[in-house]
């Protein structure tokens, strides 16, 4: 018999793929990614702050309005910032050149970031890359100026951008800073950043046996009202499916698994050595179904990479249909968690891209970032609904999410049964921040009573027995909350 | 001259079995088993009933049996009920003596108990027992009424049982229907621990869990008087359900590798190889690993203890002097008692069958413990019910022997 490999069919070559952090909050994701090590991509640090540049790793920094500045900041102005970018466009340029795949990190509001994010992006598109951007949009309390600043890169960056994934900075504040310090929360963002950058990168670069295209990606990212959803693990031992999927949803964005009862569309991908056994990906799959609804859009990939060695791992990446909001993420722990796994990640992650591993020590908190809103748009937006962007950026989508939702039958999994629903829900949208607030406890409990949906053997069809918010009927063997 | 022995019957109308225990307490307060009624329970699930005509059936035939068995005709009977509605709390009620009033009265101590009895219970709930801890005057613990001493304040320290009203009237209901006259209700715990705990037990501080077919009840004692009682609604039907939702064996063979293959301990060793059962003919139609197995059983009972360590007040385990008692079917299950002392960390005990004669082989059986408890708390209340009457009242009885 004659063998055949099916090994190559990489989209993206891992060398091809840049990651470029823009000012100072993007100074802080690209350095945790820097720390985390992520194989062949190349880092580039655009900043025009000459202290900010000293102090990254980046193994590649261009600064910015280098005559114009004089290595100051832009003070908060995006005019400045993106002039001062365009006297940098040739360097950059040169650096772009070649990639295929550019990630963008960029704290959006101040001046540098949310004036040049959008200039990058635009020349990394006529560049010819498939360009994903990670932002951060600022607290509240920053004010109203920042918040608008931020909306318009945002609304400029949705017209360039492949692929859009926007960080609350505000669920930030909800959740995680009421319980734990401020180091600790931006620490846990930038972790957070790097691990969806290295999972969306080793989708994308990783020749699969079964395989996801950036298609799936941006259907499972959902519109760009949709706060993502994202959660990985890893893990190997003789129960390496269940471990890693415990794992996975243990991630704080995910509620432990709370939330997945929510998303429509949910993207799996499972990579495992080259012992991967079809049965293992079956038990992964059939423990996934417990958290996902049974209508829900599953969009499994599978790789096999070589240098996991014994290890599998999981990740998971979806979205929350518009307007519902992350409740509060109960526990900041399950942050916490990711570097106790890291332990084990690492002997198998050395060589390769790998979603956990600790963060070393805390990035500065004067960065801005975190909690997901997450949210994607397809890259050619139409100019309405880059205008509707621009006015809707509250969180919320009223209105115009619907419009754009008509208007883009190209994502390629239209997934038929949310479509509808999504474009149901703008008008009881409502910019109100106390609405806001009630609609987070509804998708909360909501998420809670679905459980029912899992067999209970003897008392099906009973009232959950639940005590102590758990509930009793179900084994803990499968509920392995602890 | 002494009393005439009196006969008393204990129903526990349980998950996985309903059963009446009937018991002769002698003039001398010894208990003589004469006979128990057992049949499998039917429309019962995690301690409450749920179809009454089923239930109703499974009562009828014990009842046959245990008239049968005891050669007795039953007339009343004490009744056990449990469920996770049924919760205990300590509640003290104090009462300041009014001035010029330096010697603790009856009245103040009866007002004091009062206070003490009003809990704030859900409006649908019901009380079960209000049961007397301690009473302390002026700060100071006694174990007994202060009637008679000097002080100012008095205190009297219950322990209240209570739950929803509606679903204890149904369960008291079902039994007149039989008919039987209810004499008291109890909950399930506190009869079990007449039976399993005795007077020095209770002193050094003791736990009974009573680990049944659908409902895990518990009752613990501290220098004598009760603390904490309550119910997990939780069982060995659980265990079973597990094994079903894990391996996709059907109940029936779910039950029987649990009873037969089963290992609650989470000892390693214990869990090698694979656990089989076989048919009539010798075949093996069943296979499980036994790591799989024995993890589902560990989860869900260490889990089951674990909340009822998380029900007990802090700090009330360290106080424990004599140990866990474990009770009730599910306590039979291979290395349930080692699960439990690496939950508790407490001497584990089976409970000794106390001064009881009769038949040695059911009252020695953990699952009788509740209803064979019941006839002990019987006893106790007949003894407190009769001594109030005071000299006429022995009087009249000495006269009117076949009285009761």
């Amino acid at each position: 018999m004659i063998s055949h490999s099916r090994a190559s069919r990489p989209i993206v070559d891992p060398s091809s793929v840049k990651i470029i952090g823009i000012g100072g909050a993007g100074a802080n994701h690209i350095e945790r990614v820097a720390l985390d090590g992520m194989d062949a991509a190349s880092l580039l640090l655009l900043s025009a702050d000459a202290r900010v540049l000293g102090a990254c790793v980046a193994p590649e920094k261009i600064q910015l309005g280098e005559s114009l500045l004089k290595g100051l900041g832009a003070g908060g102005d995006p005019e400045l910032g993106e002039k001062a970018l365009l006297e940098a466009e040739p360097a950059l340029r040169r650096s772009i050149d070649g990639h295929e795949f550019v990630f963008i990190c960029v704290g959006l509001g101040g001046g540098t970031g949310s004036g040049a994010a959008p200039a990058v992006a635009r020349i990394a598109r006529e560049a010819g890359a498939f360009v994903v951007v990670i932002a951060t949009m600022p607290f509240a309390f920053e004010g109203k100026r920042r918040r608008e600043q931020a909306d318009d890169a945002l609304a400029k960056l949705s017209a360039h951008a492949s692929a859009l994934i926007t960080f609350d900075n505000n669920r930030m504040g909800e959740t995680v800073l009421a319980k734990q310090g401020a180091h600790d929360a931006f620490a846990a963002t930038d972790q957070l950043i790097g691990e969806s950058i290295r999972a969306i990168t080793r989708i994308v670069t990783r020749p699969g046996l079964i395989h996801l295209g950036l298609d799936d990606l941006i259907s499972a990212l959902g519109d760009a009202a949709s706060p993502c959803l994202f959660g990985s693990g890893l893990a190997d031992g003789k129960d390496r499916s269940s471990a890693a999927l415990r794992k996975a949803i243990a991630s704080p964005l995910l509620d432990q698994g709370a939330l997945l009862k929510d998303a429509q569309t949910v993207l799996v991908h499972a990579c495992g050595g080259e012992d991967l056994t079809l049965l293992e990906i079956e038990l992964l799959m059939q423990g996934l179904q417990k958290f996902v609804r049974d209508d829900a859009h599953l969009i499994f990939g599978a790789a096999i990479d070589p240098s996991l060695g014994g290890a599998l791992s999981l990740t998971l990446i979806s979205s929350l249909p518009d307007g519902s909001f992350l409740p509060a993420v109960r526990e900041l722990p399950a942050a916490r968690e990711l570097p106790a796994e890291k332990t084990f990640a690492e002997p198998a992650a050395k060589s390769q891209a790998q979603p956990e591993e600790a963060p070393l020590f805390a990035t500065t908190p004067s960065i801005e970032k975190q909690a997901p809103e997450p949210e994607i748009f397809p890259a050619p937006s139409s100019p309405a609904a880059d205008a509707a962007e621009s006015s809707s950026f509250e969180l919320f989508e009223s209105a115009p999410t619907a419009a754009r939702q008509t208007e883009e039958p190209p994502a390629p999994e239209p997934e038929p049964a949310a479509a509808p629903k999504r474009a149901k829900k703008p008008p009881e949208a409502e910019p109100d921040p106390q609405k806001v607030k009630l609609s987070v406890k509804a998708t909360g409990t909501q998420s809670e009573l679905s459980l029912d949906s899992v067999p209970r053997g003897r008392f099906e069809g009973e009232n959950p027995n639940v005590f102590e918010g758990e509930d009793l009927d179900l084994p803990p063997f499968l509920r392995k909350k602890k | 001259m002494a009393r005439r022995s009196k006969i008393h019957v204990g129903i526990e109308i349980g998950t996985s079995k309903t059963c009446l225990v009937v018991g002769e307490v002698k003039p001398d307060s010894a208990i003589k088993i004469l006979g128990i009624g057992e049949t499998k329970s039917a429309g019962v699930r995690k301690g409450e009933i749920f179809d009454y005509a089923q239930t109703r059936a499974c009562l009828r035939d014990a009842l046959a049996k245990a008239e049968d068995a005891a050669d007795v005709e039953i007339g009343s009977v004490y009744l056990a009920v449990t469920g996770s509605h049924i919760q205990g709390v300590n509640h003290r009620g104090t009462y300041r003596l009014p001035d010029g009033e330096p010697v603790v009265g009856p009245e103040h101590v009866e007002e004091a108990r009062t206070i003490a009895r009003e809990v704030h219970i859900p409006p649908d709930h019901v009380y079960i027992h209000p049961i007397i801890r301690n009473y302390w005057l002026d700060g100071l613990e006694h174990s007994t009424s202060p009637v008679g001493l000097f002080g100012k304040t008095v205190e009297a320290d219950f322990h209240v049982v209570h739950g929803i009203g509606t679903r204890i009237q149904n369960s008291i209901k079902l039994v007149r229907e039989m008919p039987l006259e209810v004499d008291d209700i109890v909950f399930s715990p506190i009869a079990t621990a007449q039976m399993a705990l005795n007077r020095e037990h209770r002193e050094n501080g003791a736990l009974v869990i009573d680990i049944g077919g659908g409902t895990t009840d518990y009752a613990l004692y501290l220098g004598g008087v009760i603390t904490a009682s309550g119910c997990i609604p939780v069982g060995g039907d659980h265990v079973t359900n597990d094994i079903h939702l894990v391996t996709n064996l059907p109940f029936s063979k779910a039950e029987q590798l649990k009873i037969t293959e089963g290992d609650a301990s989470g000892d390693p060793a214990k869990s090698v190889g694979t656990a089989r059962l076989h048919d009539d003919r010798g075949f093996a139609e069943v296979e499980v690993s036994r790591a799989v197995l024995n993890e589902t059983i560990h989860q869900r009972l260490e889990e089951t203890l674990r909340l009822v360590l998380r029900q007990l007040p802090e700090g009330s385990v360290d106080a424990i002097g004599a140990g866990v008692f474990l009770t009730g079917g599910t306590s039979l299950m291979r290395g349930f008692d080692e699960l439990a002392y690496q939950v508790f960390g407490r001497d584990i005990y089976r409970p000794e069958p106390p001064e009881i004669s009769g038949i040695q082989a059911s009252f020695r059986d953990p699952r009788y413990a509740t209803a064979i408890g019941l006839i002990r708390y019987a006893l106790i209340v007949e003894a407190e019910r009769v001594s109030p009457p005071g000299f006429f009242g022995r009087i009249t009885r000495m006269f009117l022997p076949f009285g009761n």
